[in-house]
């Protein structure tokens, strides 16, 4: 089990050495890095079968938690782990001229998106995902488009004042309870922190990391940081990225379980980013802009299934991320090559039918009709909101409904364009299919055999969700000599008390 | 009348908070990029600083152990200042990073104020969008008389 | 200051209705006695566990090594990204002035004491207050005063430079990975303690410091000298 920390130590010890490696040998220097993600890759899912019942806890540097750092192994976090490591390699800038620092930054990308899914330590995600911010603001820097330097200082200053907001958040949970352990700050979370200070804290917390996550109103980021990198790797940003940034708000609600009322403010803002994103989707008229308003639409999804308290909304969070991932990477990929305005789609249907076709998938289950997955993950949304029976989750309802039509109108002209006759004085939308575009069929030929096998995935993907919010689970698996002897964990009086005695019992 | 240890609690927390305010306000309301970086660092500063009181004990010692022998005395907690230690090195690289976009940014829009950069930041998006395809493609008059060849 | 558009005045208000909520906040927080659980068992056992005598040292490379390893890993992006972003052959060519008689005696009285104080902060980071961070940047200024007077930053130097930052911040990792493949955990102390308060003590503490000195000290210094370089128009 510990040999589990090389899928963060694996990647950045690529990074470090990279440098110096090309100078001794290009060749090696080229190929280090798809070696080293491929490994990796092998390593996660070869846990997931090993944790697929039950989970491990690594201590790292063999000291035990809350003094050390632990690393939480379980399902979820293998399964992201495989899905972080296939992103990468699937847009790993394969191109002889690309200087050896960004396929280190590549890497450390990697190493920060691995660490983030698997750490179980406050502080520890927090380095973590600056790690990643600034690898993040680097790779768009150095992106060739002209707008690329502004675009990243001004994602800098938004992103940057973020991670202090995630940085103060975290210096009031540290005074107010003295520990940084995920699971023994979980422990204390009716009691130390059941007060003002402690929710100022988690708002913080959750707006600053909110910045990444692509939450309302801090979101002003997306559309032009989108426009200026290329198309894989906004699928990368889009895709994968913004859901590393939700998971690490969903440990921050599973640690605090925030009551209600916090829940209806998360629950409001994912309204406001659903509302706003598919109004600016609907009056934009170039392709990456659509797909970037949608894609905040699609986060305030998330977030508003994250607002359902209990492991229903934890379960609804996770295939809301992992169905937008599958598709949102799969239409910027697909739009790699075309161009921007979306009326010059027309005729793309007579260039390549494969091609149309793979866009007529994303786009349909991106809009949820049946039978594609997307209408068996909105139907189980809609059906999970009206379980709460109450107002502000009927209204939430309403606002799930009404974004629907909105995409409708949109994405539908966008069907119409690809399959209405090519007039005659415009060139082609597409002349032959790249090796991206082959990636996003890829994606679609996903999308479909899910929709063919949705119940056991959906299952299965329920099962994992309820092992990420089962509190008594993680306990006994970090602190597995805390839990023997004290088997009552379910009553809260005896959680709180003898918390001292938990070091003591790790010593034995 | 508040007592001394209050006013020292008011004083200590009051600072750190008070440059994270100011911190906020100068990155809300500043235009020019050069201090909105520094206002970033102040910003930073602030948190900083919250971090390092939360170890604070009064009369503690720093937490260096100079005998094996039982030591007298409360020291403070080191957590907190390991944190701070990540926390600064961090912040620095960020600024360095920073400073660097602003010094590419003032070559390539040769200013520095936000609004402007915005500006013509949208105005290359647009034009980026609308060139780049020109260039990949053949012109109108070549893509209908490779048709007609094909059709013959 | 003269023109308060509405974005400034709702700038303020914003800030002063954040003033007033971590005002709120800072009430709530104890001072001066909040609960150690983690420190005081640290405290406790830190020299049992470690064999380094500064505590913070302890934390920072036992405890919280991966932490660490992160922030060199921050490190190295930022200062990749300022060589990827300011490398080019403007930067080459600065004209800088030289520096005069003042300048160049400072540097050459300065250098060596620089160097002395970084590496003996750096080697005795566990056992004072100090370590791989701070000597780091005492090295890097060490590393990069001459430049100051006039000199150009040739290509081998740069390279040296890099090649010194990629072998230091490899050998942090290495030294970890030896604990992962001899059964225990990633970044596990091995060496023994050897005697408290020795320079050679705390296994292999020291040995990491070193690492992340020299890591920091050439990396920060590449960076200070790109930016010197840099062409401003």
């Amino acid at each position: 089990m510990n040999e589990l920390a090389l899928l963060v130590v694996f990647p950045l010890l690529g990074a470090f050495l990279l440098p110096a490696i090309a100078t001794i040998s290009p060749f090696i220097s080229r190929y280090a890095g798809p070696f080293i993600l491929f490994t990796v890759l092998i390593l996660a899912a070869s846990a997931y079968n090993t944790v697929a019942l039950s989970p491990a806890a690594i201590h790292l540097g063999g000291f035990m938690a809350p003094l050390g750092i632990v690393f939480y192994i379980d399902p979820f976090s293998m399964m992201m782990a495989v899905i972080i490591a296939l992103m990468f390699l699937l847009v790993w800038p394969w191109k002889a001229d690309t200087p050896v620092r960004l396929h280190s930054l590549y890497l450390l990308m990697a190493a920060s998106s691995m660490g983030l899914v698997i750490s179980g330590d406050l502080f520890n995600l927090y380095v973590f995902y600056e790690l990643l911010a600034v690898s993040s603001y680097g790779v768009i820097a150095i992106q060739s488009s002209r707008s690329a330097p502004a675009a990243s200082l001004r994602f800098v200053f938004l992103s940057a004042a973020g991670s202090v907001l995630f940085l103060t958040g975290i210096a009031i949970i540290y005074t107010l309870t003295g520990t940084l352990n995920l699971a023994h700050l979980s422990m204390l979370a009716q009691g130390q922190l059941n007060n003002f200070a402690a929710y100022a804290a988690l708002l913080l917390m959750i707006a600053g990391v909110g910045v990444k996550a692509e939450l309302y109103p801090v979101n002003s980021w997306v559309a032009e940081v989108y426009a200026s990198i290329s198309k894989p790797l906004a699928a990368l940003f889009a895709g994968l990225m913004s859901k590393l940034a939700v998971i690490v708000i969903l440990r921050l609600i599973w640690m605090m379980q925030p009551d209600a009322q916090f829940l209806h403010l998360l629950l409001i803002l994912g309204m406001l980013g659903v509302l706003s994103g598919e109004l600016v989707a609907w009056k934009a008229n170039d392709m990456t802009r659509i797909l970037s308003f949608s894609s905040i639409a699609q986060l305030g999804l998330v977030f508003i299934a994250l607002s359902i308290p209990s492991e229903n909304g934890v379960f609804l969070a996770v295939l809301l991320m992992l169905h937008h991932w599958l598709v949102k990477s799969g239409l910027f990929l697909l739009i790699t090559q075309l161009h921007a305005d979306p009326t010059r789609l027309k005729g793309l249907a007579q260039a390549s039918p494969y091609m149309a076709l793979t866009f007529l998938i994303f786009i349909l289950s991106l809009l949820g009709v049946p039978p594609f997955p997307g209408f068996w993950v909105k139907l189980q949304l809609v059906m999970g909101l009206s379980e709460m029976q109450q107002s502000i989750y009927y209204l939430a309802l309403g606002v799930v409904l009404t974004a629907t039509v909105i995409e409708a109108a949109y994405l539908m002209r966008l069907i119409k364009q690809m399959y209405s006759p090519q007039p005659a004085a415009m060139p082609l939308p597409l002349q032959t299919v790249n090796s991206q575009q082959r990636i996003a069929q890829f994606f679609a030929l996903i999308l479909v055999v899910s929709m063919l096998f949705f119940n056991p995935v959906n299952q299965q993907i329920k099962q994992v969700a309820a092992m990420i919010s089962d509190k008594v689970l993680v306990i006994k698996t970090v602190y597995p000599r805390y839990y023997d002897s004290h088997h009552h964990l379910q009553q809260q009086a005896s959680l709180d008390k003898q918390l001292s005695s938990v070091f003591e019992e790790q010593r034995l | 009348m508040v007592s001394d240890a209050q006013a020292v609690q008011w004083l200590l927390y009051g600072g750190a908070f008070g440059l994270v305010v100011i911190g906020v306000f100068g990155l809300l309301a500043l235009n020019n990029a050069f201090r909105l970086l520094l206002a970033l660092i102040i910003l930073e500063s602030g948190a900083n600083l919250l971090l390092v009181l939360s170890g604070f004990r009064e009369q503690g010692m720093a937490p260096i152990i100079l005998s094996t022998q039982a030591q007298a005395g409360i020291m403070n907690d080191p957590v907190p200042q390991a944190l701070v230690l990540t926390a600064i090195v961090i912040g620095v690289g960020v600024q360095a990073l920073a400073l660097t976009l602003i010094l590419r940014v003032k070559q390539r829009y040769q200013t520095l104020d936000m609004r402007q950069i915005k500006a013509l930041m949208e105005k290359d998006i647009s034009e980026q969008h609308q060139v780049a395809h020109l260039s990949s493609y053949e012109s109108p008059a070549q893509i209908s008389a490779g048709r007609e060849s094909d059709k013959a | 200051m003269n023109r308060w558009s509405l974005a400034n005045f709702s700038a303020l208000i914003f800030a002063l209705g954040l003033a007033v909520l971590l005002f709120a906040v800072s009430v709530q927080l104890p001072l001066a006695n909040a609960p150690m659980l983690v420190g005081n068992s640290i405290i406790a056992q830190g020299v049992a566990d470690t064999g380094a005598a500064n505590l913070v040292t302890a934390v920072v490379l036992a405890y919280r090594g991966l932490d660490t390893l992160g922030e060199l890993s921050i490190l190295f992006a930022a200062a990749g990204v300022v060589g990827l972003l300011l490398t080019g052959a403007k930067a080459a060519q600065s004209p800088l002035p030289a520096g005069g008689f003042v300048v160049s005696s400072a540097v050459h009285l300065l250098t060596p004491l620089l160097f002395v104080v970084g590496f003996y902060i750096i080697f005795h980071g566990h056992l004072t207050p100090g370590g791989g961070f701070q000597g780091g940047v005492i090295l890097a200024m060490a590393f990069f005063l001459p430049y100051l007077v006039d000199y150009k930053p040739l290509q081998q130097e740069h390279q040296r430079l890099t090649l010194i930052e990629s072998v230091a911040g490899g050998s942090f990792i290495v030294i970890g990975l030896f604990s992962l493949f001899s059964g225990q955990a990633f970044l596990q102390p091995f060496l023994g303690h050897g005697a408290f308060g020795n320079l050679w003590s705390a296994g292999t503490l020291p040995l990491l410091y070193i690492a992340v000195g020299l890591k920091v000290g050439s990396e920060l210094s590449s960076l200070l000298i790109n930016l010197l370089h840099a062409e401003d128009e």
